[in-house]
């Protein structure tokens, strides 16, 4: 049955999950920025805002992790496993864009051999979307496919419907289950729930036309192009909800140590460069190839999913305000063009 | 659920020096049991890890043919290799792996084989080329091209030795102008040249090349001149990795994960690449 949660038992949602040992984090308001952070109640919870600063991967995919731990003494070694690392947890408030990356990531880090560390997070966590009642020039979900209410990815979808209410969907039976646990929380179906507030988001390119335009022109003037501006921060693919890239590196003392794994980039130099110094990506137009490759092409082979969910925050975040859906336009039209001359 | 990342704890069991920074370790599990299931074969590759210093990437260079062990032989380069380099026998060192394909010898059965190396590139080929000598009776003529730039950088000298020894193989070595010394008893000139002259017969015949790639580049077209086709020859290809399990997204050329479709690739499959080596 349909269930509506109003605004103001959105607290007793929250102190319910927390009561039952529940972790629970919501977009937060943080000076200027909005963070999806644990929240002890409601009052922190921004409801305002088109879209977190970070993205939902560093709650399944942190920024830095031990994967091992060790001990050495003299030359023998002790490996201890990392454990706790997946707390039973909701994250209340994220965006379907966000939700979306997940199920995307899910393939890589599931493809022939499991990383555990993902997939126990997974397992641990639900996630309770807001589906978008706004959206700003930089969103381009409709592009890739989404929508601003798209449910795959989350476990319950929430869709507003008045200032105060939220119509509720159950998407999984992880999100059934939740509802179940705390069906007090939730009121019955409401009368206005066909009225929903949802963005709507501009399409910016028609994305059929990318990728076949990307098999045939791995060398081409718009990846130097595109990478005039670029100052290889990285910026881009640590704000990504479904950039994966990582480096495995020791953080140690005499005795004792840490394998740790941490975000990388596709964007710095050193992410490809062998020992010898040859760089088989030296440039940054071949690395903003290799962005744009991935995310459009060799990931659509590999997995049949586009490793982008138009989220933006590449080009919010961008020093050099540089645009992701502004060079997929261009590729759309260099695309067009070369259609029309044959 | 396994973790992908925990590598074995091997104890180093043998070295040998092989040429100036390059040194080789016999490593054994310090867990039998792990050792028993253990199994590769010719063309995988592992990364190795210095517990403080972090991991690094290279062939298996033993052969699968001699299961008591296993073999790396690495070049003193980066930070982890020059702290793999401050170890001694009884050390313990990680071992993840084997990772990646291997080269297809049951479907080289009846032919004859070239192995072609340049410098480090032999201890990749090592574990080919052993194991194929010890399933001796399976192939046609071996024939074995190696150069190094000079004679003390040549690896594996001592089994340079028994292979020039043996007459069911046909050992060919080579440094570079400038890299012999008066007694040298071996060829002198560059890997490409030294293929062409030695004109290896591409009937019937499987070639294996690995080197730098300054030295691919020129021997692929010479073994295209003495008529190997292109699914006839074989390489195997290095690029940065750090998980070696198609997860941490960096060795790829073009759509091709090297740790995962790879190392081993025909030179057919290499040309259909983009070029982004």
């Amino acid at each position: 049955m349909e269930k509506s949660l109003n605004k103001k038992d959105f607290d007793n949602f929250i102190t319910s999950l927390r009561g039952k040992g529940y972790k629970t984090f919501a977009p937060k308001k943080n000076n200027n920025l909005v963070v999806l952070d644990e929240v002890q109640g409601a009052d922190e919870i921004s409801l305002d805002h088109v879209i977190t600063n970070n993205s939902i991967k560093e709650f399944f995919f942190p920024k830095t992790e031990n994967v091992l731990s060790y001990r050495m003494e003299k030359n023998q070694v002790q490996i201890e496993e990392p454990e706790g690392f997946a707390v039973k947890a909701v994250i209340f408030g994220s965006r379907p864009c966000d939700a979306f990356s997940l199920p995307v990531m899910d393939k890589v880090f599931n493809w022939d051999c499991s990383d555990k560390f993902w997939v126990q997070r997974r397992e641990a966590i639900t996630i309770v979307t807001i589906a978008c009642d706004k959206c700003d020039s930089y969103c381009f979900c409709t592009s890739v496919g989404l929508a601003p209410d798209a449910k795959q990815g989350s476990d319950v979808l929430l869709t507003k419907i008045s200032s105060d209410n939220y119509v509720v969907e159950t998407v999984t039976e992880k999100g059934e289950s939740l509802i179940k646990e705390f069906e007090s929380v939730f009121s019955g179906p409401s009368s206005d729930s066909s009225d929903r507030q949802v963005a709507t988001v501009e399409k910016k390119f028609e994305i059929e036309k990318v990728k076949p335009w990307l098999d045939e022109n791995f060398v081409h003037a718009v990846w130097t192009d595109f990478s005039l501006k670029c100052i290889g921060c990285g910026a881009c693919t640590f704000v990504c909800p479904t950039c994966h890239c990582f480096d495995i590196v020791d953080e140690c003392t005499m005795t004792k140590g840490d394998r740790v794994k941490n975000w990388d980039g596709c964007q710095f130099k050193m992410f490809t460069m062998h020992t010898s110094g040859h760089n088989p990506r030296s440039t940054q137009g071949e690395r903003w190839r290799q962005r744009i490759m991935h995310k459009f092409k060799y990931y659509v082979e590999k997995f049949d999913s586009i490793l982008c969910v138009g989220c933006g925050r590449c080009s919010r975040v961008c020093p050099a305000d540089m645009n992701i859906s502004e060079m997929l336009e261009i590729i759309e039209t260099e695309a067009s063009q070369s259609e029309n001359k044959e | 659920m396994d973790n992908i990342y925990r590598p074995y704890l091997m104890n180093i069991s043998d070295m040998v020096e092989e040429a100036p920074g390059v040194r080789t370790y016999r490593l054994n599990f310090l867990n039998e049991d792990e050792g028993k299931k253990f199994q590769f074969r010719a063309g995988q590759f592992a990364l190795y890890s210095v517990f403080g210093y972090g991991e690094c990437t290279f062939c298996i260079a033993s052969s699968p043919t001699r299961m008591d062990y296993i073999e790396c032989t690495f070049r003193q380069a980066g930070r982890v290799t020059n702290a793999l380099r401050e170890l001694n026998v009884g050390d313990t060192l990680g071992f993840r792996g084997p990772y990646g394909n291997v080269f297809p010898i049951d479907e080289w059965e009846g032919k004859n084989l070239v192995f072609i190396a340049g410098g480090i590139a032999l201890p990749p080929l090592r574990s080919v080329i052993w194991n194929c000598l010890d399933l001796r009776d399976k192939f046609k003529d071996v024939t074995i091209i190696y150069g190094a730039k000079t004679v003390a950088d040549l690896v594996y000298k001592h089994e340079l030795k028994e292979w020039d020894a043996r007459d069911d193989v046909n050992l060919v070595t080579t440094v570079d102008p400038g890299g012999e010394t008066p007694d040298w008893p071996g060829k002198v000139g560059f890997v490409p040249t030294v293929v062409e002259q030695a004109e290896p017969s591409s009937n019937n015949t499987i070639a294996v090349v690995c080197g730098p790639p300054i030295m691919i580049k020129f021997t692929l077209p010479v073994l295209e001149k003495l008529g190997f086709k292109q699914d006839r020859v074989y390489t195997t290809l290095e690029n940065r990795m750090k998980c070696g399990l198609g997860k941490c997204g960096r060795c790829n050329i073009g759509c091709t994960y090297v740790c995962k479709e790879g190392p081993v690739f025909t030179a057919q499959e290499i040309n259909k690449m983009p070029d982004e080596f």
